[in-house]
């Protein structure tokens, strides 16, 4: 967090404490992370759904749980297999025989916070389910629309598609995604830290000692007070730039959409409040921008042979861009 | 009893041979008959001349290969490649060449190379690749067809700009040009490296001297609350930021 020299326009008081409070925690169980834990705090500030990739075994799902049990909220976790159906995620109307009708079964998507584990898992039928309801917010069945509760969050986990057993996500689902958070292997100072924490703790659950920092009113309020930020003109255009450049950049065979454009702002607002100022500056867009867009862009076949990475081609774009001054 | 089976068997033996012989014997004296056909003449039968005709001209029963005309395109090649044949071929010519003949042949191969070579780089240039790039180890990375008119601030007059602004009241722009005077302070000593695309928080971490570090990181915070978070001052705050800004540019002059 910033010093305080001018006075805020925007008490923010309780969001860094909030913040605060929820980083300390995660930082008791979770080693090292901490870019990922403030773009999974920025999502859930932004409105935003987060898609976490890496490897088996660098923590996805418990930083996810973390997070959840953060919040006290509806929490219900899907794990996607590929024998998975949509209406085992969305639910489904089932004959009634006392009331001689159907009724609407309501699936494991109905809660606040829902942990989609694995989500590369299940085929495109089912992840395109998922469209609806990460976008508008509401599910419709049986011609009946149902809304979901706010908050609605979808935090997902998945492999790398090079791993045996997963499917490449549909671009019209990741664009659905605000973040997508890449856990890469932690450093050797901090899996000896893993391992002696983990040696230190073997008798406790760590989960179950992580209590509810924020609640659904809580988030709602601060939601609202991040979207009134402020953010300067040259900023947005500025943002703008960048995701127009993705368009006509020959290395990328899919840009940005206007949608990343918006998420892009609504995310630098959400990091400027973790860092506690109620506007954005050019360093918040550059360090949201690769999580932002890495899952929306699409390499051209050549640079994918090559090894160049979305990041690289987002570095390269933002390095042509004058920073506005 | 081993000894008897194979006296049996030999005794056996003996008498199948003799048997085999006294047969061959017998067919030796048997006498050859000749058979005749003693029916009629042979009534020998010509196929008709005329059905013949008509099935001749019938294209059903036209066994010729048909040979296709030799399109020019083909013509094209076998003349291209008897060409090139030419060009390399090892066949002494008769008699000695002579030096034009040499050198014409060498000219002949160097237009041909120059033509290929032409032909890869066009194919190249419209398929968008940069054919140079192929020879280099690493990728330099994609071309941005992106220009703008770029702010420089090697070429402001800071002071003059600085008295408008603060004569106008625009204290917001005022400051910005502090920063951006204390920007160009610290690229002529050396302490960054000015690019368009580097935020402040890249300068920040350029100052390896803490102390400096920590000043400008303060600074860096005044002109961001002020200029992107639109903080109205007045000329009183002004002044306050004005001083540090100065203090500052002594500390790196």
């Amino acid at each position: 967090m910033e010093e305080g020299i001018f006075e805020q326009r925007t008490d923010l008081g309780k969001l860094n404490a909030a913040v605060n409070q929820i980083k300390a925690t995660l930082g008791t169980i979770i080693v090292g992370q901490q870019d990922s834990i403030d773009l999974l705090i920025a999502g859930i500030l932004a409105d935003g759904h987060v898609l976490i990739e890496g490897v088996p075994g660098v923590a996805k799902t418990l930083t996810a749980k973390l997070i959840a049990k953060a919040i006290d909220a509806q929490y219900s976790r899907i794990q996607f297999t590929p024998d998975l159906m949509p209406s085992d995620v969305l639910g489904t109307s089932v004959f009634n025989p006392k009331t001689i009708d159907f009724e609407f079964k309501q699936g494991p998507i109905f809660g606040n916070i829902i942990l989609i584990d694995e989500i590369n898992r299940a085929p495109a039928k089912t992840q395109s389910a998922l469209f609806e309801v990460m976008e508008e917010r509401q599910v419709t069945i049986d011609g009946h629309n149902y809304k979901m509760q706010e908050p609605f969050i979808v935090l997902a986990t998945q492999n790398p598609v090079e791993q045996e057993g997963t499917y490449r996500l549909p671009e019209a689902q990741l664009d659905r995604f605000l973040f997508k958070i890449e856990i890469k292997y932690p450093s050797l100072e901090e899996e000896i830290r893993i391992v002696t924490q983990q040696h230190q703790h073997k008798t406790n659950d760590q989960l179950a000692e992580v209590k509810p920092i924020l609640s659904k009113e809580d988030i709602i309020s601060l939601r609202n007070q991040v979207r009134g930020f402020h953010v300067e003109p040259k900023i947005l255009e500025f943002v703008a730039k960048v995701i127009h450049e993705t368009r006509n950049n020959k290395s990328l065979y899919l840009g940005g959409s206007p949608r990343a454009s918006l998420a892009v702002v609504n995310a630098a607002k959400a990091l400027a409040a973790i860092k506690g100022r109620d506007f954005v500056t050019p360093d918040d867009v550059v360090w949201v921008a690769p999580a932002v867009l890495r899952h929306r862009i699409m390499l051209t076949p050549d640079k994918e042979m090559e090894g160049v990475s979305p990041d690289d081609i987002i570095k390269q774009i933002i390095q042509k861009i004058e920073v506005p001054r | 009893m081993r000894f008897y089976l194979y006296l049996i068997l030999f005794i056996l033996g003996i008498n199948a041979g003799f048997g085999a012989e006294k047969k061959a014997h017998a067919a030796k004296h048997e006498k050859a008959v000749l058979k005749v056909d003693s029916a009629s003449a042979v009534d020998v039968r010509h196929f008709d001349q005329s059905v013949l005709n008509t099935y001749r001209k019938k294209p059903e029963f036209q066994y010729k290969e048909a040979t296709a005309d030799i399109s020019g395109w083909t013509r094209f090649w076998r003349w291209f490649w008897h060409w090139l044949d030419s060009l390399f071929s090892s066949k002494p010519a008769k008699g000695l060449p002579t030096f034009w003949d040499i050198f014409w042949r060498i000219f002949k191969i160097l237009l041909l190379a120059l033509g290929v070579g032409a032909l890869i780089f066009f194919i190249f240039k419209a398929q968008g690749i940069n054919i140079l790039g192929i020879f280099r180890k690493k990728a330099t990375g994609a071309p941005i067809p992106y220009s703008e008119f770029f702010e420089d601030i090697n070429t402001i007059n800071f002071d003059g700009e600085i008295e408008g602004a603060i004569a106008k009241g625009n204290y917001r722009f005022a400051v910005r040009l502090l920063y951006l005077k204390c920007l160009k302070h610290l690229t002529d000593a050396g302490l960054i490296d000015w690019q368009i695309d580097k935020t402040n928080g890249v300068y920040i971490s350029e100052l390896k001297n803490q102390q400096q570090q920590e000043a400008f990181r303060m600074l860096t915070l005044q002109f961001e609350y002020v200029w992107y978070g639109e903080l109205l001052i007045d000329q009183q705050a002004f002044k306050t930021i004005d001083s540090s800004f100065k203090d500052f540019n002594k500390q790196v002059a």
